[in-house]
């Protein structure tokens, strides 16, 4: 066991480097010109809705097979991508502010398509319509996404390759969404119910766009408060964020109606550096990170993997194979929600051990490190995504001509060839992929570490299991891919 | 200048570990040649994995238990379409476009080294996209290299950090 020398308390901590800020809003006057406009998200949502519906109506009628319905197509290798890959690691939620599922629900809570209207609705100073009642405390958290985005992943074989079943669920979250808006306050679906929230949410911390106030002594003195509570030149935030306090991407999705309530125009749109953000709050987006490194593994085992069995037990209602089902589920379910953490906890327990502070409790470091499976989760998705698009995108090309499967021939692409591309080097970009996330697995560990223990010694201590547990993690995924 | 010294320090570490890995996983056996019977069923196929060595003869004949399938082996230009109870498939080289011809087997030279899968190139059912085997063409050096990269990269950013609390970077 190492000595706690007295020197310690008064080492030197290692600084992280600064990281860059430039306001976009300041370089691009455009875009700030394009979010002060009443219907910008409007103008956002009106090409997704579009797609939204053609999703839907194509999984209702057109063929049944998967990868010859735009449907699939469309949704589960395009759109999937576009988001895990490029969307949330570059601009944070921006989905969430062209998503068409909470639409009729902001719009029935507004009954307006671009007019502002005053009055007077709880804290807020808009008139808003239904009940408008408080979220339950209890639910205030993303417990609910979690489990919503568990069951979503148990039924993932059969969701991603019936278009019927996209559709129909799809068509669900709609619904659900828009009832939840008549009953509850705002975005109560977004923040607390959504399956994909706490995903994109979690993984738009990393993001490289933030919202953020300009200057937060303004906010200090500002008595208008329009970012949070409206006025009539925007509605108050949808999401319940005060920008005063704004200080993470978890829960602001980027609507832009703060930039245009704010009467101190004190709303900057940030570039910054990639996984700047490195805090987690509470145990429900530890676990959300643990979900979704299992599920990721789970899933390049079984879509990327070669085993019939894994395949005929996803897949029960053709295989017929209900106990492999289930046996799947318990594995998946108690793998991502028990064996993962309980692994983590080991680790970060060795680690809190080894830094010997007695500073902070083992918890406190099993929480405050929980935030390195953010990057490894998100590069570990991008790594299972990306054959699904380079393998599988050839697929779009034949699907436009026959949307339906019913045998079009539109822009005369029907009968283009299934073609991988550069499948035999699907590999190099997965160790890539990997080796970037374990990077800043590892390195963000060390700060957060110091953070911890307040002393750049018990850090480095401290980081050694925790960089072993990130290589063992990353490993296992390397295992899966060229393995 | 910190920060480049900082990443060549690193990367030298991951490049000894590469190095280490390959050699610890170095084979080099005298090649032979396999005959594979390779069943294809909705969704997988029997054997779902084959290991053969660089330099090997591989014989393939292609059989489906149950509907049409294919069969496109990544990295050596192969496609293949296999009918059920069928003696012949139809075998093409997708790169050069679409000629079919039937054919009872087909013969490869296995190179490069790693793993290279088998992929169903003929929609045949839900779970179509998914459905595939792998070829691992020993020595792995993909794999092993990345093994030892990873350890050393890890060994590597430890290090540097004690250093960097050390004041010795
Ligand atoms: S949280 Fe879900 S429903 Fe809400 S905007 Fe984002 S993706 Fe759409
Ligand atoms: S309205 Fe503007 S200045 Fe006032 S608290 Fe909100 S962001 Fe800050
Ligand atoms: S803080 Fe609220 S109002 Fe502002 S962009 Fe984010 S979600 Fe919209
Ligand atoms: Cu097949």
């Amino acid at each position: 066991m190492t000595k706690k020398t007295d020197n310690e308390e008064h080492e030197e901590l290692v600084l992280e480097p600064e990281g860059f800020r430039i306001n976009l809003f300041k370089k691009f006057p455009l875009i700030k010109k394009f979010a002060k406009l009443k219907g910008f998200q409007f103008f956002l949502i009106l090409p997704s809705l579009f797609i939204f519906y053609i999703i839907i109506i194509s999984g209702l009628i057109g063929t049944p097979l998967g990868n010859r319905n735009i449907a699939i197509v469309v949704l589960w290798i395009l759109w999937w991508f576009l988001l895990i890959a490029i969307l949330v690691p570059l601009l944070g939620r921006t989905w969430c502010a062209m998503c068409p599922l909470p639409w009729f629900g902001d719009l029935f809570q507004r009954m307006s398509f671009f007019k502002v209207r005053t009055g007077k609705t709880n804290y807020l100073r808009n008139k808003m319509f239904g009940l408008n009642l408080t979220w339950p405390k209890r639910l205030k958290n993303i417990w609910l996404p979690n489990i919503n985005f568990l069951i979503l992943c148990t039924f993932s074989a059969i969701l991603v390759t019936r278009p019927f079943v996209s559709s129909f669920v799809v068509s669900m979250m709609l619904i659900v969404a828009t009832v939840l808006a008549v009953i509850f306050r705002q975005r109560a679906f977004c923040s607390h119910v959504c399956p994909v929230s706490g995903f994109i949410g979690l993984y738009s911390k990393t993001a490289m766009l933030e919202l953020r106030s300009n200057d937060k002594d303004v906010c200090k003195n500002c008595t208008d408060k329009g970012c949070l509570r409206g006025n009539e030149n925007g509605w108050g935030c949808p999401w319940f964020e005060y920008m005063g306090k704004l200080d993470r991407n978890n829960n602001c999705g980027l609507c832009m109606e703060c930039v245009k309530s704010c009467p101190n125009d004190n709303i900057a749109l940030n570039f910054r550096p990639f996984a700047t953000e490195t805090t987690l709050k509470g145990y429900d987006e530890a676990w959300k990170g643990f979900i979704d490194v299992g599920t990721s593994h789970a899933y390049s085992l079984i879509y990327l993997g070669s085993s019939g069995i894994l395949k005929d037990w996803v897949n029960p209602t053709q295989s017929n194979n209900w106990t492999g089902f289930f046996t799947y589920v318990i594995i998946l379910w108690l793998f991502s929600l028990v064996v993962v953490p309980g692994i983590f906890f080991l680790f970060t327990s060795l680690s809190h051990k080894l830094a010997n502070t007695g500073r902070v409790s083992r918890m406190e470091a099993f929480k405050a490190y929980s935030y390195i499976l953010i990057p490894l989760g998100l590069l570990a998705w991008i790594a299972f995504s990306v054959p699904l698009l380079l393998v599988n995108g050839s697929y779009i090309v034949s699907v436009i001509s026959d949307p339906l499967g019913w045998g079009w021939n539109l822009f005369g692409t029907r009968d283009f060839q299934w073609h991988p591309v550069i499948p035999e080097y699907i590999g190099f970009i997965q160790i890539a992929l990997l080796l970037i996330g374990l990077g800043y697995a590892i390195y963000k560990g060390f700060f957060i570490g110091q953070r911890l223990y307040n002393s750049p010694t018990a850090a480095f201590r401290g980081l050694i299991p925790v960089a072993v547990f990130s290589t063992v993690i990353a490993l296992a995924f390397i295992m899966l891919y060229i393995g | 200048m910190k920060k480049l010294k900082i990443i060549l320090f690193v990367a030298i570490f991951s490049l000894i570990g590469c190095c280490i890995g390959i050699g610890l996983g170095w084979t080099s056996k005298k090649p032979v040649r396999h005959n594979f019977v390779i069943k294809a069923r909705q969704y997988s196929y029997d054997p779902a994995v084959i290991v053969v060595n660089r330099g090997d003869t591989l014989n393939f004949k292609l059989v489906s238990m149950d509907v049409v399938h294919g069969f496109y082996l990544e990295g050596y230009d192969i496609d293949c379409e296999i009918h059920p109870n069928q003696k012949t498939f139809k075998l093409r080289h997708p790169s050069q476009g679409h000629f079919w011809k039937d054919t009872t087997d087909f013969t490869v030279i296995a190179k490069g080294y790693g793993k290279f899968k088998y992929r169903c190139s003929h929609t045949c059912g839900t779970m179509h996209p998914f459905m595939q085997g792998e070829m691992i063409v020993e020595p792995n050096v993909p794999y092993h290299a990345s093994w030892g990269g990873f350890v050393g990269f890890m060994i590597g950013m430890i290090s540097m950090f004690y250093l960097m609390i050390k004041k010795k970077l």
